[in-house]
């Protein structure tokens, strides 16, 4: 990785990383990839089956094989993290007095206790956290940003007939995205300006009034500034009649496929089995057969 | 309606803002113990004194929705893995906006100056409390902690919102605040 300069300031950003490999995942319908992200969110925090979030981890890592993303691009956003997530499990573990009330004690010694729950809520934690983030990574691996904003666009058109101003949110959204850059080029020249009048941006330990200092002289103008591009937006919109949402067509339409409707149903159906391999606690039962058979 | 075009436009404008504090890491000052007290929710607040609840509420979508995000894909510190749960992410940063507005709207026609530094701090601790709520019930941490967290990173974080929004409204709205200075 080539060093960054002390004015560089969106090459340590993963998101919005684009691979293409040019496999099926990458051809898949934005709105298909978009609702099943969606899907796994909701899942991945509801479901409390470590059966359940296991299949779903399978699932995560077999869209990672079909697109080809190798898995340590989608594993190097994890790796730095081990040591704070073994904290926080640990931490899960043990210091939570929550979870030891009318729990099962496995182990304990002095003020250390474990409980099946707090156990249990350690692993949920470490589950959880590696299926969402493997999964984010495939849908950004996988999406450009003109798909995912044209999927957002579309898919939440339908809420416009329920007088929700949707259209206009996609449209928040797009040009917050499409911002971005802007808003890169624009810091990088008043960090520069402010570095010709002697600021000193090094990484270098500074305490926290100091660093406020140093960023009011930066954050001020950035907000100034993106005002003024904001307002020269408008006008350009409103010259060229932009009148919101109702009535407008577009250029870019986007048409589903076969392989769209087998992968939402798909993900449906896992959604629906991890959520109730939750409900009627399964890992109990597994739990229970397991050491009467073993 | 050139009303809804500025509103949908600032929305935009203030969400990249708040992305772009966190994703370059400008947003975040570093404080004690590795604790970093963040601005992200600076954009929120000023979006909604600029604009009002709506715009807000939106720039808080965004803001939640992207701390989400970089809690899954790029976490930065042991605090980013709990944001990957949308009920701590998302919906806590959905108010800042529209509770900075009312703070506002109530205090502006007393002193316009004063009523952005309180909506400063009350979009700010808006954030903290209901954060720090929703990692409390959903037993990340337990409360003893979270009483010490709200004190140490939320007092200095409502204070660096409040004189940051006083800076930028006053500016943009060219209100005197009774200093003379260039104005970039």
């Amino acid at each position: 990785m080539p060093m960054a300069s002390e004015f560089e300031l969106l090459g340590r950003v993963t998101i919005g990383q684009y691979l293409p490999t040019g496999s099926l995942v990458h051809s898949l319908d934005p709105r298909a990839k978009l609702l099943v992200v969606l899907l796994l969110i909701i899942v991945v925090i509801v479901s409390n089956s470590l059966i359940g979030l296991s299949l779903l981890l399978l699932a995560v890592l077999a869209g990672l094989a079909v697109a080809r993303i190798p898995l340590r691009f989608a594993l190097a956003g994890l790796r730095p993290m081990l040591p704070f997530l073994i904290l926080l499990a640990l931490l899960q573990v043990f210091a939570i007095p929550q979870y030891s009330i009318g729990a099962t004690v496995i182990w304990h010694r002095g003020i250390l206790t474990i409980t099946d729950r707090s156990l249990l809520a350690g692993i949920l934690l470490i589950a959880r956290f590696s299926i969402m983030a493997l999964g984010l990574s495939l849908f950004s691996f996988s999406t450009t940003t003109t798909e995912l904003t044209h999927g957002i666009e579309h898919l939440v058109r339908p809420l416009q007939t329920l007088r929700l101003p949707a259209h206009e949110f996609a449209l928040v959204v797009n040009i917050a995205i499409r911002f971005l850059p802007i808003l890169a080029e624009e810091t990088e020249r008043l960090m520069k300006a402010q570095a010709s009048r002697g600021a000193d941006f090094g990484r270098g330990r500074r305490n926290f009034v100091q660093r406020t200092r140093l960023l009011l002289p930066l954050l001020v103008p950035l907000f100034l500034v993106s005002l003024r591009r904001a307002d020269q937006l408008i006008e350009a919109m409103e010259a060229r009649c932009y009148l919101g949402g109702k009535g407008r067509t577009h250029l870019i339409r986007l048409q589903e496929r076969l392989p769209d409707y087998v992968v939402v149903a798909g993900a449906l159906g896992l959604a629906t089995g991890a959520i109730y391999l939750s409900r009627v606690n399964a890992d109990r039962l597994l739990w229970s057969w397991l050491s009467s058979h073993l | 309606m050139s009303r809804t075009t500025r509103k949908i436009v600032i929305a935009g404008v203030m969400g990249a803002i708040s992305i772009f504090l966190g994703a370059s890491h400008l947003g975040f000052i570093p404080w004690l113990a590795g604790a970093a007290l963040t601005i992200m929710h600076v954009p929120v607040i000023i979006g909604a004194v600029l604009e009002g609840p709506w715009v807000g509420l939106a720039i808080g979508f965004i803001f939640g929705a992207f701390s989400l995000l970089q809690g899954a894909i790029a976490p930065t510190g042991p605090a980013d893995v709990w944001f990957t749960n949308p009920l701590v992410s998302i919906l806590p940063r959905l108010l800042i906006g529209p509770v900075a507005w009312l703070v506002y709207k109530a205090l502006k026609r007393a002193n316009e100056i004063v009523a952005l530094a309180v909506a400063g701090v009350a979009g700010s601790l808006t954030n903290t409390i209901l954060v720090l709520g929703a990692l409390g019930l959903f037993r990340f941490l337990p409360w003893a902690l979270i009483g010490t967290i709200a004190v140490t990173n939320g007092l200095p974080e409502a204070v660096v919102a409040a004189i940051i929004t006083v800076a930028v409204v006053a500016a943009w709205k060219r209100i005197e605040t009774g200093r003379k200075g260039s104005t970039v």
